[in-house]
């Protein structure tokens, strides 16, 4: 009876998630709801029933707060409780003759963080590619014992790997090999709960932006800015290109980045700004679109020191483009941006305008 | 603005654990408290423009209930009554200084002003109080005498509030102002807390039920309400256990100064006082071996009587009447109506029903059903509390009138946590869960927005005033309403009756058949309860068929709320929305002919969904037939004159 059960709860939770979204202006997350539900159902199931008290508390959420941040937010708090008290209560209530939980349950702990780290949007999963990850992800997690460390180094090892283009199928692949020599050569299982529950924690609670986690993690570690309108920008600026710029009353920042700049590494100049004689580096920004998915592999820039891009897409598909923020010069009313002579053709620097 | 209360919040969180929790316990406790902090600063950094109390009141209550999990279910725990205390009051301090971000209301400022004449003047003569209202502690400038209030024969202004309360807080009042005060009846909160949990120990209940059932009780409403707050309602419910407590221990030096106490707080509480001595003289009667234990048992009666006599004596020395604002008709029997409206309101209003005020209340009817097991304690207080119950049924604040939420049953709360305490083994660990999140979220409400905890009775309640101003649907109408009767108040009364019902009949068999309880149902029962959250929530954002202008859902564009807010006893008025010309309110509404409840002395002509209204001046509400062509957002605009809009109903 105990397994119908569990399937007719997740159906129902599935269900009820469904009918809880109802704004025309849904996000993607919004919208696959009751797969966190079947997910979050699966995770109650492998470790504690009144894990499932994640459902209403997810479905409160959607139903009382407007903002979509904050929203979002709140869903992946729920999430990553969730997810971190099924890993430790797992881990807890192991079988104390073997000294380990049931592959079973950790395998389901593990797959259910991937599947909701990686396969938001459903539309965007690569099918073949994500079963290749689940399967290395399990066979990862048994070499290591089936502690929440190797719980956690399995979703944060297939989270990192792009998947595009197939070569970097080869990092899970290579990581779950040193694995193997390092069990075969006598490394002791490691089980480090707290430091595996705060970085399982971290990267749940952003699921609802996995890409970002995974292509620029440092992000979700600055501080946000509360949403200020920004001037209009001005078209890209290609080598020794400038422009004169008036400085809007209370202007503090240019916001500034890269296009077809991708290939260069921090420190590689971008521009500058006179007066003052401020140069515009890789790491004050970045190429615009980096962060897509498509475009990550083979990438070397940085996340901009003090990033002002916008984040754009949800789930894994997430990302955040390069713009970085420059102090202006104090008490300029005007400034000169002259983009670097040494840009290769194509590249430009761009001003996206002032905060 | 929040730098001194996150501090003590932060180290009250810290110290909790220490104070019970040991070894291994105590170490993943701290481990996940250190995750919590991480956590909440990273959502801190993400959300700039959060609210940084709602902010820092959430994780304060995840710890709280984080802890509540390790104290139930730890291996190394250190417990005692005393250690219970002592988180108590840590909790206590730290909430305190949320429930005053916002002037006192209510009684609150009287009961202080009382304190201040007694302080300054030595007297209870507060005229000269209310001239000089820039010197109370609580802020309020605003202050009138209360309507009832005695006078004196040389121009005196008494307050009609029972003098003994004000008494107690002046310790408190001398050493810390308002502060002090509040601080007193934290007091009472943690010796309350200290001597429910001995007293569930005396009843013999297990140690882990005790620790289980301690949070629920002490952190969660309605006591975390009264215990940070200026009423009596705490205080009372301390004296009502140690009453009972000594007369569980048939010790007199205990109960009989208990009783006193509990009496001279309020009045009212003299029922509370004579069913304990009625419940006293039974429990004696059925136990007396010999004739000899009856006299001494008739004199202790007696002088009980005599004790709970002396407050009489008291407000008669005061107010000229022995019985206060009060009379002797109230103790004739009301219409039986009344009783009925009283009743389902406790048990299923979403205002100020347990239910919707403090789910973990509702183990006790749970309880119920195993009455011949239950400690004799708790019959002991519920047979204690039966005659005041009897006579707070049909009066029109049984709910609590303007106050937070039960005010008036809060004496009882031990007796229902002794209850939910007896059961505990036999309770679905999902069915816990749900109530522990809903008491955390009710907790975090009353904490962050104090001032919402006194509503003007409307029928509405915060969740549904909440849902209808965001999606300006009428989610009001979910919540079973008895002091404005809805349609939920009849579905959710046919329900509790068919519950009372099926209570009663289990209770009666010896062997209570409840296995559709079991913990294998835990997942069903959650998935079934989110499925019924959001068929509500469904159910909500459809148009309706009854409309009260003064509700949320209403976007008001102009107009003014009848009758006032302030008003006293608002509740017993017919709400409105008063339109004047030009101004408008607008609503979901269903297609079809509905009637229309306004009225006017001027005389008003006003427009409806592209169809115009000629109001004719009367003395009496009048009822308009009204058409509204298609299931839509309609608007109501006053075109001439002014008018009084009531409610509005589908005919068919």
């Amino acid at each position: 009876v105990k397994p119908f059960a569990w399937v007719i709860a997740a159906a129902l939770s599935a269900y009820a998630c469904s009918l809880a979204v109802v704004s025309a202006n849904a996000t993607p997350i919004d919208r696959a709801l009751p797969f966190v539900a079947v997910v979050v159902t699966c995770l109650a199931a492998a470790s504690a029933a009144e894990l499932m008290l994640a459902v209403p508390l997810l479905i409160a959420a959607e139903m009382i707060i407007g903002d979509e941040t904050t929203r979002l937010l709140a869903l992946g708090a729920i999430v990553a409780a969730a997810v971190t008290a099924c890993m430790q209560l797992q881990w807890t209530r192991r079988d104390r003759r073997r000294d380990s939980p049931r592959f079973r349950a950790v395998a389901a702990t593990t797959a259910g963080a991937i599947l909701l780290l990686r396969w938001l949007p459903f539309q965007d999963v690569l099918l073949a590619r994500e079963l290749l990850l689940l399967a290395v992800a399990a066979t990862l997690v048994l070499v290591l014992g089936r502690t929440p460390f190797a719980v956690t180094l399995a979703v944060v090892t297939v989270l990192v790997t792009p998947a595009v283009p197939l070569r970097t199928l080869a990092f899970p692949l290579l990581v779950l090999f040193v694995a193997v020599l390092a069990r075969m050569f006598g490394m002791p299982r490691l089980t480090l709960a707290w430091p595996s529950a705060a970085v399982l924690g971290f990267v749940m609670l952003f699921f609802a932006w996995s890409g970002i986690v995974a292509r620029a993690f440092p992000y979700f570690l600055k501080q946000a800015h509360p949403e200020v309108r920004r001037s209009e920008g001005v078209p890209a600026l290609p080598a020794r290109a400038s422009v004169m710029l008036a400085v809007p009353d209370g202007a503090t920042s240019l916001i500034v980045s890269g296009a077809n700049v991708a290939r260069m590494r921090r420190g590689t100049p971008l521009g500058r700004i006179e007066p003052g004689g401020l140069a515009v580096t890789i790491g004050d920004a970045a190429d615009w679109g980096y962060l897509r998915r498509d475009d990550f592999y083979g990438t070397h820039n940085p996340l901009p020191r003090d990033p002002a891009g916008k984040i754009r897409g949800y789930g894994y598909t997430a990302w955040v483009d390069g713009a970085g923020r420059v102090a202006l010069p104090r008490g300029a009313r005007a400034i000169r941006v002259t983009a670097d002579a040494a840009l290769p053709p194509g590249a430009s620097l761009q001003v996206e305008g002032f905060e | 603005v929040i730098g001194s209360p996150v501090v003590l919040v932060a180290a009250a969180l810290l110290v909790m654990p220490l104070v019970v929790l040991r070894r291994r316990t105590l170490l993943r406790y701290y481990g996940i408290d250190a995750l919590t902090w991480l956590f909440a600063w990273l959502l801190w950094r993400r959300l700039p423009a959060f609210d940084p109390w709602l902010g820092g009141t959430l994780v304060a209550a995840v710890k709280v209930t984080t802890f509540g999990v390790f104290l139930a279910r730890g291996r190394d725990v250190c417990w005692s009554a005393n250690r219970a205390a002592l988180i108590a009051a840590l909790v206590y301090a730290a909430a305190i200084p949320s429930m005053t971000r916002f002037p006192i209301d209510g009684d609150e400022p009287f009961y202080l002003l009382a304190t201040e004449s007694l302080v300054h003047d030595g007297d209870l003569d507060l005229a000269n109080q209310y001239q000089h209202l820039e010197r109370t502690a609580s802020g309020r400038k605003d202050l009138r005498p209360q309507l009832g209030d005695p006078t004196g024969p040389h121009g005196e202004q008494y307050s009609r509030h029972e003098p003994f309360l004000s008494l107690l807080l002046i310790p408190g009042y001398v050493l810390g102002g308002l502060y002090g005060a509040i601080g007193t009846i934290a007091l009472f909160g943690v010796l309350l807390v200290r001597s429910t949990v001995r007293w569930l120990e005396d009843e013999g209940i297990p140690d882990s039920a005790v620790r289980a059932v301690f949070p629920f009780f002490a952190f969660g409403p309605p006591v975390l309400y009264y215990a940070t707050r200026i009423w009596p309602e705490v205080p009372a419910a301390f004296f009502f256990v140690e009453a009972i407590r000594g007369v569980r221990a048939q010790r007199l030096k205990r109960w009989l100064p208990a009783l006193f106490g509990l009496v001279m707080l309020k009045l009212r509480f003299l029922l509370v006082a004579a069913g304990l001595v009625l419940a006293m003289a039974v429990d004696w009667w059925r136990a007396r071996r010999a004739r000899s234990q009856v006299r001494p048992a008739l004199l202790i009666a007696v002088a009980a009587l005599v004790v709970i006599a002396i407050p009489l004596v008291v407000v008669w020395r005061i107010s000229g009447s022995a019985t206060n604002v009060h009379s002797w008709r109230e103790i004739l029997p009301a219409p039986g109506e009344r009783y009925v409206t009283g009743f389902f309101g406790l048990l299923t209003d979403g205002l100020g029903g347990i239910p919707f005020q403090a789910p973990f209340y509702l183990f006790a009817l749970f309880a119920l059903t195993y009455w011949r097991q239950l400690p004799r304690g708790f019959r002991t207080g519920l047979l204690a509390g039966s005659i005041y119950i009897l006579y707070l049924l049909p009066r029109p604040e049984w709910y609590g009138g303007w106050a937070p939420p039960l005010r008036y049953v809060v004496f009882l709360m031990p007796v229902l946590a002794l209850g939910a305490a007896a059961v505990w083994d036999r309770l679905p660990s999902g069915v816990v869960a749900l109530a522990a999140a809903a008491t955390a979220g009710l907790a975090v409400h009353g904490l962050v927005y104090p001032y919402r905890l006194f509503h003007i009775g409307n029928g509405e309640n915060a969740v549904g005033e909440w849902l209808s101003g965001m999606y300006r649907a009428d989610f009001s109408r979910l919540f079973p309403s008895v002091i404005r009767v809805n349609d939920a108040a009849w579905v959710a009364g046919v329900l509790a009756a068919v519950l009372v019902i099926a209570i009663v009949i289990t209770a009666l068999l010896r062997r209570p058949r409840l296995s559709v309880f079991s913990t294998a149902a835990t997942p069903l029962a959650i998935a079934i309860a989110s499925l019924l959250l959001v068929a509500g929530f469904r159910y909500g954002l459809q148009a309706a068929s009854h409309v009260e202008f003064e509700d949320a859902h209403v976007t008001h564009e102009g107009g003014a709320l009848h009758p006032d807010f302030y008003t006293v006893a608002r509740f017993q008025h017919r709400g409105g929305w008063i339109l004047q010309h030009g101004e408008a309110v607008s609503f979901l509404a269903q297609k079809g002919t509905w009637t229309l409840d306004a009225i006017t002395g001027l005389g008003a002509t006003i427009e409806l969904a592209g169809h115009t209204y000629v109001v004719a001046p009367t003395k009496d509400y009048q009822r308009l037939r009204v058409v509204i062509p298609h299931t839509a957002r309609v608007t109501l605009r006053c075109l001439t004159g002014a008018v009084n809009l009531d409610r509005m109903s589908r005919n068919e």
